[in-house]
């Protein structure tokens, strides 16, 4: 699992690239949570090449969008896979997260 | 210590006798006292009416005399007009039978003895006679002399008239005095006492009773015709003036015969029921005699019995789970025998990857099944060591039972033989009842009509066989279930058995509940037959991953969950969200199972049947049910979404089936997908 993030005019794009399994959750965890300081902006997570994710990665998710909402900010989630998006709407994730 | 009892009891019967004894005569007595006291005043009672009735004739008499003295003092001067007087009173008082006036001696120089007499005749009429004769010589009569002496009337001691019929009589004679009171004459009145005889004897109160009249003087003038009794009360009372006792006689028997004649009856009745008494007493010490034997017999019989018990109970497997380090068979049995050791068995063990069982039912119940059921199971034992088909196993031990059955007892036997390796079932039924077999549906396993064994040598019997699949369960029991009685002689039945089996639970709580149900619906009665339940869960597992408690772990599933899904029939694109499922089941064990800084593992099983797939999370960890969490809202809100619960939302959203079972100090989670 890998994370890459790009920021440019206000904007933080993270590339999650691989395996969102729980180990590799609480591995990039702590990098992620840090992100909490730009909620006030947009953030947007890139899935392009996010193969997988588990309740581990969701908890990250809900936990950036959280921030965002108490501090005006959004969180946009990008080009997410059929699975991937399959687990978004079995947890109602869909209505959470602007989707593009 | 008998010598001892004997003498209690022999205490016992006296002190009743004496008490029964004591009673009677106490009630005798005063029974005896009252009748006494009746006798005494009915006596009394009698004896003053007899006295007054005498009374009454003596007052006539005196009176007739007493009312006539005028006439006779008048007469003293005219001599020959006396006898008129006699005659008067003689006339005018029927109770009168003769009266004279006798001239005191010398009163009258003309009459110096001169006493006429008239008396009345037996025909009625009136005769006329003198009694101054010389062979009588009045003056020196009782009847003349005593009221000249006394100076006033006299009864004259009664005596028997010579001269008139031989009559006893009584005369009243009265002193006559002159106008100038020189006593001068004595007048007198005689009255026959031949009533007195007759009023005598109509006293009758009681049967023998009789009345004795005696004089003054002591003379007896009635006296009894009968002999007399000895034993008699007597009762007297004095006629006044005469100075007559009269004396009621009462024979004894005649007042206490009744009495005599029940107190008879009674001390013959109580004499026998003493005698009853004795020999109750008797038998009561035989009998407590051989109780003691009896007991000492029954608890020598009790103690081995209690030895047979245990030994019997050895012989059936009684650990469960019996297999712990295998994960595909969950087992649990009972044996209840109806009395200390009963004819019902069940056995199973597992040779060279097969599971071979077996449950059976000895006609009869006690010892003689006791001891038939421990040959039937060495039987079993010894010939499934070498044979792997249960209809030859049980062709065999039939021959092997029928050859030395002189008892002429049957088993009715169900044996069968699980390949565990491919969940092949085949079976053979002797008679028994059909087992239930618990797979997508509940029915009773289709058997053969088979005889029992131990009834015909050389009998073929027919092996029978099905397939077993992942999650199937065979539900062996005797009829000791089916026909459990409550108080009101209702059997259990099939039907109950049935619904205790519905939904899968782990085999001792099945086991359980139907051991509850059975318990509250025989309540009180008494357990008429031996009871045995026999229950195999099949849960076989094509592959496992043993994991420990870490997070770094979780990275090993999706190879073994791509190898499960390849030997399923499941689209391999369904790859990914069983292992988010069985990933996020995972963590939940690995993460909160155990405390943390200890070791523990994590079980997964996959198994594949030809319907669906399963994975079985086991743990030792503390009990944890994760399906009793509520599930999320995932229709709330940012703000209102909880961080957690999301993991076993997403295993209900995969699988098809979630299920938690507590077995022993095990969570076990039985997650399925469906084809």
């Amino acid at each position: 699992m890998e994370v890459k993030f790009v920021r440019e005019s206000g904007e933080v794009t993270a590339y999650l690239i691989g395996r969102l399994d729980t180990p590799a959750s609480l591995e990039i965890a702590p990098q992620m949570n840090a992100l909490e300081e730009d909620a006030g902006g947009t953030i947007i997570l890139d899935c392009t090449d996010l193969a997988y994710i588990s309740s581990s990665g969701l908890r990250i998710f809900i936990t950036l969008r959280k921030a965002a909402a108490a501090k005006g900010g959004k969180v946009i989630v990008r080009n997410i896979s059929n699975e991937i998006r399959s687990v978004f709407m079995m947890t109602g994730f869909l209505n959470l997260f602007e989707i593009q | 210590m008998k010598k001892l009892r004997n003498l209690k009891a022999l205490l016992l019967v006296i002190v009743a006798a004496v008490a029964l004894e004591v009673t009677a005569l106490v009630q005798f007595y005063f029974s005896q006292q009252g009748l006494r006291e009746e006798a005494k005043l009915r006596a009394e009672s009698e004896l003053n009416a007899t006295s007054f009735e005498i009374m009454d004739i003596i007052d006539q008499a005196e009176a007739a005399v007493r009312n006539s003295v005028w006439i006779a003092q008048w007469c003293l001067d005219f001599p020959d007009s006396l006898e008129r007087v006699c005659e008067r009173i003689v006339s005018d008082n029927p109770v009168v039978a003769g009266s004279t006036v006798a001239l005191v001696p010398g009163y009258r120089a003309d009459r110096p003895l001169f006493s006429p007499y008239v008396c009345r005749e037996p025909d009625g009429s009136l005769k006329a006679l003198s009694l101054a004769t010389a062979e009588y010589d009045y003056p020196s009569q009782e009847w003349f002399v005593r009221p000249l002496v006394q100076g006033e009337g006299y009864w004259s001691e009664p005596y028997v008239d010579e001269g008139g019929g031989e009559m006893l009589m009584t005369t009243f004679s009265f002193p006559i005095r002159d106008a100038k009171g020189t006593q001068a004459a004595v007048l007198t009145a005689d009255i026959s006492l031949e009533w007195l005889k007759e009023l005598m004897g109509r006293i009758k109160v009681y049967p023998n009773a009789y009345c004795t009249v005696s004089s003054r003087e002591g003379h007896m003038l009635i006296s009894p015709s009968a002999t007399q009794d000895p034993k008699s009360l007597v009762f007297d009372t004095t006629v006044e003036r005469t100075g007559w006792t009269i004396s009621l006689v009462i024979p004894e028997s005649d007042i206490f015969g009744v009495l005599r004649r029940v107190g008879t009856i009674v001390g013959i009745l109580q004499l026998l029921g003493l005698l009853m008494i004795i020999l109750m007493l008797q038998s009561f010490v035989r009998g407590e005699r051989r109780f003691r034997e009896l007991d000492k017999q029954r608890e020598r019989i009790a103690g081995e019995l209690q030895i047979a018990t245990g030994i019997q109970m050895s012989m059936v497997p009684k650990t469960f789970p019996p297999f712990p380090e295998r994960h595909d068979l969950d087992m649990a049995a009972t044996i209840v025998p109806a009395k200390e050791v009963g004819g019902d068995l069940y056995d199973f063990f597992i040779r060279d990857e097969k599971l071979f069982f077996c449950v059976g039912d000895v006609s009869g119940k006690g010892v003689p099944a006791a001891l038939v059921m421990a040959v039937t199971r060495t039987t079993f034992r010894n010939l499934s060591a070498q044979e792997d088909s249960p209809g030859r196993i049980v062709q065999a031990m039939n021959d092997n039972l029928s050859s030395m059955n002189e008892s002429n007892m049957f088993v009715t036997f169900f044996c069968g033989v699980l390949d565990l390796a491919n969940g092949h079932l085949r079976y053979c039924n002797a008679g028994h009842n059909p087992p239930y077999t618990l797979t997508n549906v509940i029915k009773p396993l289709p058997v053969e009509p088979n005889l029992p064994l131990g009834i015909m040598g050389g009998y073929e019997f027919k092996e029978q066989e099905m397939p077993f699949r992942y999650d199937d369960a065979i539900f062996l029991y005797t009829d000791g279930l089916t026909e459990a009685e409550n108080a009101a002689h209702e059997q259990f039945g099939e039907v109950r058995m049935e619904k205790n089996l519905h939904g899968r639970k782990s085999a001792q709580a099945h086991l359980d509940v139907i051991k509850k149900d059975v318990q509250a619906f025989v309540g009180d009665a008494p357990q008429s037959d031996d009871l045995t339940i026999l229950f195999i869960h099949y849960v076989p597992c094509s592959h496992r991953l043993v994991l420990k408690n870490s997070v770094d772990q979780i990275s090993l599933l999706p190879a073994f969950v791509q190898e499960a899904v390849k030997a399923s029939k499941l689209n391999s694109e369904l790859e990914g969200s069983l292992n988010l499922a069985l990933e996020e089941a995972v963590t939940n064990v690995v993460l909160y199972a155990y405390p943390e800084g200890t070791e523990g593992d994590v079980i997964v099983d996959a198994a594949v049947t030809d319907k669906a797939l399963t994975f079985t999370i086991t743990d030792t960890g503390k009990p944890f049910d994760p399906t009793a969490r509520p599930d999320v809202d995932i229709n709330a809100g940012v703000e209102d979404r909880p961080i957690g619960g999301l993991g076993i939302h997403l295993v209900r959203q995969i699988m098809d089936d979630v299920r938690y079972e507590r077995r022993g100090n095990k969570n076990v989670l039985i997650i399925t997908k469906k084809y």
